[in-house]
């Protein structure tokens, strides 16, 4: 950690006061006081009306069909620019997934005038920070500086995205980064198991293209990069994001200067259907043979970004596993002592998305592990969650929805998350009117609705430890960590 | 805010004459001048406690921090590891809050919460609803008052610790080779020893009680509210909740490092079989002089901050003798250190690389720095230094650092002033004085 300028002065005051102060204490205190009586009990909170105002977003489109958006927030020094493109990693072709990920690692590294050098340069002269972003359905540019250079950074995001260059040698660097970045995150079992989980649970969709390994990036070439920049690339089919201390009428008018001149067609782009739930037993095991504890995923499709359900499906999420006070943590760490944590997670898209639980476990806890995490969820789907649970979830949710917001680079994400999915309001700011319309009767009809169906499990261990698994489970698929299947074990046919 | 007193002025007025003086064309730079980005107050309790009050009211949120002067500097020899002991058994109850509550109570409405241990202090702040300050200083205050120390609780925590550690170790080949570092470039056995070190084991519950009542009072703690709240109110809650904790004895002074000091550069090798060719390479400045901190912090975004930083563009594009490399500063009292870290391919390309760093930190001390260079990394500095006093909490652990550092109101003000103020001279000297072979450790590590 940093910490500023040390010295060797101690914090405390003169000794002279402290002497004096230990006196005046030691004079008045009784061996045995009585503590306070207000320090009994915890204090209610103070009348205070919590609102959450987050700055309004100006939108408007240019002729060229090209958004922008801009969020005036006059208390911040930084400004955040973003370019948005409606593409992400489900948009690669099926033959080459993995080409929105390099695409989107390309921008900066050249354009036709100038070396990926020269722009390095351009971008840390003004004390810039640049970094691309791709998600499922969309992919963030983002370029974030000091106020006093917003202009020179306006002029840079411009020449970097709009006259962007892929030459062979920056392919060659990004590909070899991204092939040694994708080749450890096989290390981490979190990563194998969430991949693996997609993989299954998005099996036959676009979607599954998220899971892909790094031997796809070789067969990526600069002709594949420049036929997904040309559909993509697009001003309708993009937003410039400006968040920090500025006006929407003077951007609007520096955002036309440097973006109106973009052209082209519109990528034509719906999002898939959702992929049906999973509903029988699945148990995939993932081999890592250097495991240290098992890690268990286990999950279903649930709704999209725009559903009513969202909110009920984000409050049981947090009964579930949304801290330590939560079914999972309390049951598989604190009362059986099976796992060292379990929590619960959602990621929502266009069209549906994915709810899981994630555990940690002793790989000797296992198969009860699974059995428990697998009990919770049902629990959940059959019988209602208790009413002090709900409002405990909602007041947790109410509270913590500001703390995304707070530094530019949160406010930011969630601002690019906004734009690029087309929310409405209801995602802006009134996040915590809409959990706090959320009633028992909601919560048991998305629980029946999404969790009854038998999640897909997904464990991440050693080779021996799959045997076991056996006496409670009539089969295990296992998989390598590149997630090829290499054979399914059947109850009793003898491993 | 207070009026500064007589003392005060004169240490400002020290301190201003020791800046570091722009060279003219520098001073130039319209973007080398600032002000500090928020405003604070800051009054003592009869009892000692430190209290820093900053109004943030763009969110609903406040964070409360409390800072102890109680890092493993204090720690005794063969007691390594008794202030993340301490730190760990916080949340082990107190008279009114059960163990482990502490951390249900505040996410039980929404807020984070987290702790940390430095050489120089154990830090606790949570950030939650700004209508539940009063719950936060409640918490705060009972394990300052009231917090239970069992011989149960120091043997769970003790264990959950040794268990952390282990489980840290088998994850990161390279995870021992941080302490080695740290035992090499801080030759003394208080500055040098790693968090969690050996006396772990032996602690006795007479040693966790003593460094608890010794440092774990208001007299030795500073308490930072930054958020939505309201001044008198805010006033009126901290007396209620920590003005009658009785402070403790006089805070004993903290041990002055004594370096052993080597005729040249210390060189080691750490094997490990499966891992990659790499090395460590710190340099130590000590004793640091009015001035030394600045010039440090802006020569670390010189080196290291950014793709076309010094040593960044020399070793990863440049050379192309190093895979990855990254490093920081490591600020103690008294005493810092910059610290590298980098992955080769193999052990030639080690010797290249680091021969390499040496050669643009010679370069630094004969040719001064180009008022590009020097630019760049003002801007740099500037934007990460905005970011981080972005929140709340970035606010809240900013204040708690520079007031256990003992800088005053006036010096947290010019704080970023100073740092863009340094000149290319400046760095020049600084490097002439300081990066010199006796204060130079590398140690490489790869599998032979």
């Amino acid at each position: 950690m940093r910490t500023p300028r040390a010295s060797l002065r101690s914090p405390g005051p003169a000794a002279a006061v402290l002497a004096a102060a230990a006196a005046f204490w030691l004079a008045g205190a009784s061996p045995a006081v009585a503590q306070e009586r207000f320090r009994r009990t915890p204090p209610l909170p103070d009348a205070q009306r919590l609102e959450l105002r987050l700055p309004e977003v100006e939108t408007f489109v240019l002729a060229n069909g090209l958004t922008v958006a801009v969020a005036r927030r006059p208390e911040s020094r930084l400004v955040t620019l973003q370019l948005v493109i409606r593409a992400g990693v489900v948009d690669s072709p099926a033959d080459r997934p993995g080409l929105a990920d390099v695409t989107a690692r390309l921008i900066g590294k050249g354009t036709k005038m100038l070396s990926s050098d020269y722009i390095e340069n351009m971008i840390e002269s003004i004390g810039g920070e640049f970094t691309a972003a791709v998600f499922m359905e969309y992919t963030v540019l983002t370029l974030t500086v000091v106020d006093e250079n917003l202009d020179r950074a306006l002029y840079i995001l411009r020449l970097i995205t709009l006259e962007a260059a892929f030459g062979e040698r920056e392919l060659g660097g990004v590909r070899r980064s991204l092939y040694w970045e994708l080749r450890g995150r096989k290390k981490d079992p979190e990563v194998l198991g969430w991949g693996q989980l997609l993989a299954v649970l998005f099996e036959n969709h676009p979607y599954h293209a998220a899971a892909y390994g790094e031997e796809a990036i070789k067969l990526i070439g600069a002709r594949d990069v420049e036929t997904f920049y040309n559909r993509f690339y697009r001003p309708a089919n993009a937003a410039v994001i400006i968040s920090g201390p500025v006006d929407a009428a003077t951007m609007a008018q520096r955002i036309g200067n440097h973006f109106g001149a973009w052209s082209g067609p519109a990528a034509a782009w719906a999002p898939p259907a959702a992929p049906p739930q999973n509903v029988r037993d699945r148990l995939c095991y993932v081999e890592a043979a250097e495991a240290e504890a098992a890690t268990v995923f286990a999950g279903n499709i649930v709704m999209g970004s725009s559903d009513p359900d969202f909110y009920p499906v984000l409050v049981l999420k947090q009964i579930l596993g949304g801290t330590t006070m939560s079914r999972l943590f309390q049951n598989l760490r604190e009362d059986k002592k099976y796992a060292t944590y379990a929590f619960s997670e959602m990621e929502v898209f266009s069209s549906c998305g994915v709810y899981w639980a994630r555990a940690r476990v002793r790989p000797e806890s296992l198969g009860p592990a699974i059995r428990e995490i697998v009990g919770e969820i049902a629990a959940l789907a059959t019988g209602p969650a208790v009413p002090s649970e709900i409002e405990e979830a909602k007041s947790y949710l109410v509270g913590s929805l500001p703390l995304r917001f707070e530094s530019p680079g949160g406010f930011a994400d969630w601002l690019a998350r906004y734009v690029a999915l087309g929310l409405g309001p209801g995602q802006w700011d009134r996040g915590p009117e809409e959990i706090k319309r959320v009633d028992a009767e909601r919560v048991r009809v998305a629980a029946r609705r999404y969790l009854a169906a038998k999640p897909v499990v997904v464990v991440v261990g050693r080779p021996d430890w799959i045997a076991p698994l056996l006496d409670g489970f009539e089969a295990v698929e296992v998989y390598d960590a590149s997630g090829q299947i290499k054979h399914t074990l059947r109850k009793g046919d003898g491993g | 805010m207070i009026e500064m007193n007589r003392k005060a002025r004169i240490l400002v007025l020290a301190a201003l004459i020791a800046l570091p003086r722009p060279a003219a064309a520098d001073a130039q730079a319209a973007d080398a001048v600032t002000s500090f980005p928020f405003a604070f107050q800051d009054y003592r309790l009869r009892n000692g406690l430190r209290v820093v009050l900053a109004e943030d009211a763009r969110l609903p949120l406040v964070t409360v921090a409390v800072g102890y002067a109680a890092g493993s500097l204090r720690e005794k020899q063969g007691q390594e590891g008794l202030a993340y002991l301490l730190e760990n058994l916080m949340f082990q109850g107190s008279e009114n809050v059960p163990p482990l509550q502490h951390i249900t109570f505040v996410q039980k409405v929404g807020g984070e919460l987290n702790a940390v241990t430095t050489p120089d202090k154990a830090l606790f702040y949570e950030t939650l609803p700004s209508n539940q300050l009063p719950l936060a200083l409640w918490l705060e205050s009972d394990r300052m008052k009231s917090l239970v120390i069992t011989p149960a609780a120091i043997e769970r925590t003790r264990q959950d610790i040794i268990d952390e550690n282990r489980a840290r170790s088998a994850a990161d080949l390279y995870y021992a080779t941080f302490a080695q570092l740290d035992m090499l470039l801080f030759p003394d056995p208080v500055y040098g020893h790693p968090l969690v070190g050996e006396g772990l084991a032996a602690l006795t519950e007479t040693d966790v009680q003593e460094f608890h009542r010794t440092f774990y009072v208001p007299n030795n703690a500073v308490l930072c509210i930054v958020g939505n709240i309201e001044a008198a109110r805010t006033r009126e809650l901290v007396a209620r909740y920590f003005e009658t904790i009785p402070p403790g004895p006089e805070i004993p002074p903290l041990p002055l490092a004594s370096f052993r000091r080597e005729n040249d550069a210390v060189v080691r090798f750490a094997r490990i079989p499966d891992g990659n060719s790499g090395f460590h390479m710190g340099f130590r400045f000590a004793p640091l002089q009015p001035g030394d901190s600045e010039c440090l912090r802006l020569l670390e975004y010189v080196l290291l901050e950014g793709e076309t930083s010094r040593l960044r563009n020399r070793l990863l594009r440049r050379d192309l003798t190093a895979r990855y490399l990254t490093g920081g500063l490591d600020e103690r009292p008294g005493v810092a250190a910059l610290k590298l870290f980098a992955f080769c391919t193999n052990a030639i390309l080690v010797a290249r690389a680091e021969k390499a760093i040496l050669a643009e930190i010679d370069r630094l001390k004969t040719n001064a720095a180009s008022a590009e260079e020097l630019a760049k990394a003002r801007r740099r500095f500037k934007k990460d230094y905005y970011d981080r006093l972005s929140t709340s909490m970035g606010k809240a652990r900013f204040l708690v650092d520079a007031v256990i550092a003992g800088r005053d109101q006036e010096a947290i003000r010019r704080d970023l002033d100073r740092v863009l103020s340094v000149s290319p001279q400046n760095l020049s000297s600084f490097a002439a004085k300081y990066f010199v072979p006796q204060n130079r450790v590398v140690l490489e590590f790869g599998p032979k």
